[in-house]
């Protein structure tokens, strides 16, 4: 049975990583778009787009702020895979992403 | 040439076609839902696909030697054949995976059939698994493995099998369910666009996992052949001949698109919006690129199958035809027994014929039944032009009794 102990193991590991970048930069992704709307003032009513009044900048850059995370999230999963094929491995020992020897 | 070497030409040239099959029955796994939702062209969607399933295989140059290894004992810890398998230019072994690779590829193509998504890497493993019993016996089969990591058809195809699906749904259920809630009020033209270039984004990541996860099984297969055959001896690395072969036969088989996988995936189990696409696709590249990162194998295609569903659970209000799910489910569930059964016939008929002829007879008996049921698809094509028609259940269930 010691296989299912492992993959018990492995399973939660799996689950906790990938709600944090699988299911929460997708959120912040939503943040984003939220953000964007929120710059131009458009919002929906009874499924109508309604213009909210004047456009509000702040927005723009909030929207700015959640895509860019996004794209270095996505960054990092590519890395992950180029780096396991190459023999590497992308270490999290210092917080900050980087590239170890596996 | 000797006997042993048309054998040889035979299992590299079926173990192309078993990749080739392994990419057309799994371009819906990352390209579905942007096709369902209109984010991407079906054409413009295979295309990227394949492109960066290409990218994906060449970026796999980790030893895949030890595919076969997980689930058969025919190798050695360090991937080489064991020495008892290959007298006469190792004619045993080659038959064994040529067999297993019949039964793979027959499975890939009766679930295509019926628009099933099932998994490649298990067909692939059950073909295997019903050759080698035929051939070895139940000692030729690797169970359990030896308990010091997941192994063996438990840990590297049961296991995973039930985890990776629910633990994929719950991930993408949770990300569509604060989704809407983060969004919900925003104007529609905003959060479709925006979330369409999510999609696209997510979608290609997990194009390019697949790449790099299913490529490199077949690139084993071939290397341990070669070995088998005395034609290469380094089980360290894949020959560069390999490694390109592959890479084209998985991206031509997903430029190809297998559209009745991809409207069951992107029409049937929900009807899919552009933010549960986004939120299904990164739950699938999450879960692939975390547990391969960990070192667990796991089905892309159960992977994808869950995170639809679980967009679909996660959406307030929305409809999961959940029968078609079921259909699904047991199609994963016979996928073992069935490619297996399949292989360990394919492997008596080439054993009792025997010398070049069984082999040749083996090959014969695929391509009639492939061919049989290619012809059986076009009674009710699914192409780029109707991949995306609406979704009717009942004539839809009557076409696939009607084809199984």
């Amino acid at each position: 049975m010691n296989n299912v102990t492992l993959a018990l193991d492995g399973a939660w590991k799996v689950l906790v990583t990938s709600l944090l970048l699988g299911a929460g930069l997708p959120v912040v992704f939503a943040l984003g778009v939220r953000a964007r709307a929120l710059a131009a003032r458009v919002a929906t009513q009874d499924g109508r787009d309604v213009d909210g009044g004047r456009p509000n900048p702040v927005g723009n850059v909030l929207a700015l702020v959640c895509f860019v995370l996004v794209l270095m999230g996505i960054a990092l999963g590519i890395t992950i895979v180029v780096a396991s094929g190459f023999g590497k491995a992308v270490s999290f020992q210092h917080i900050y992403p980087t590239l170890v020897s596996k | 040439m000797t006997t042993a070497t048309v054998l040889l030409v035979l299992v590299v040239a079926v173990a192309l076609a078993f990749d080739f099959t392994n990419g057309f029955h799994d371009t819906g796994n990352a390209m579905a839902t942007s096709i369902a939702t209109g984010a991407l062209r079906p054409k413009v969607a295979v295309t990227l696909s394949a492109i960066l399933n290409l990218v994906g295989a060449f970026l796999s140059v980790e030893v895949a030697l030890t595919v076969t290894n997980a689930v058969i004992n025919v190798q050695n810890s360090k991937g080489a054949p064991n020495p008892e398998l290959l007298a006469d230019g190792g004619y045993a072994l080659l038959l064994v995976i040529l067999a297993g690779l019949v039964g793979g590829i027959v499975w890939n193509v009766l679930t295509w059939l019926l628009g099933l998504p099932s998994s490649s890497s298990h067909a692939l493993f059950g073909g295997l698994i019903g050759s080698a019993i035929a051939a070895l016996g139940m000692s030729g089969v690797k169970w359990t493995g030896d308990g010091s990591k997941l192994d063996g058809v438990l840990g590297k195809v049961v296991l995973p099998a039930i985890a990776s699906p629910v633990i994929a749904g719950v991930v993408a259920a949770v990300g569509t369910w604060v989704i809407f809630r983060v969004v919900s009020g925003v104007a529609q033209r905003f959060s479709d666009q925006g979330f369409r270039w999510g999609q696209i984004g997510s979608a290609s990541l997990v194009s390019l996992a697949h790449g790099t996860n299913d490529a490199q099984k077949t690139m084993g297969v071939i290397t341990l052949a070669l070995i088998a055959a005395g034609y290469w001896s380094d089980t360290t690395s894949v020959p560069t001949w390999v490694k390109v072969a592959c890479a084209l036969a998985i991206a031509v088989g997903t430029y190809i698109g297998g559209w009745r996988v991809i409207r069951t995936l992107g029409k049937g189990l929900i009807e899919i919006s552009p933010p549960q696409g986004m939120a299904a696709e990164s739950a699938s590249a999450a879960v692939i690129l975390t547990s391969s990162h960990l070192g667990f194998a796991l089905s892309t295609t159960q992977v994808a199958t869950g995170s639809i569903l679980g967009s679909g659970v996660g959406r307030p209000g929305a409809h999961v035809r959940w029968h078609i799910a079921g259909r699904m489910v047991t199609a994963w569930i016979i996928t073992l027994p069935a490619a297996g059964l399949v292989g360990a016939v394919m492997w008596y008929l080439g054993h009792l014929l025997g010398g070049v002829l069984g082999p040749v007879v083996v090959v014969l008996v695929l391509a009639a039944l492939s061919t049989y049921m290619w012809l059986r698809s076009r009674r009710h094509p699914v192409d780029a032009g109707n991949v995306n028609d609406e979704w009717q259940p009942t004539v839809q269930s009557v076409e696939m009794e009607r084809v199984s």
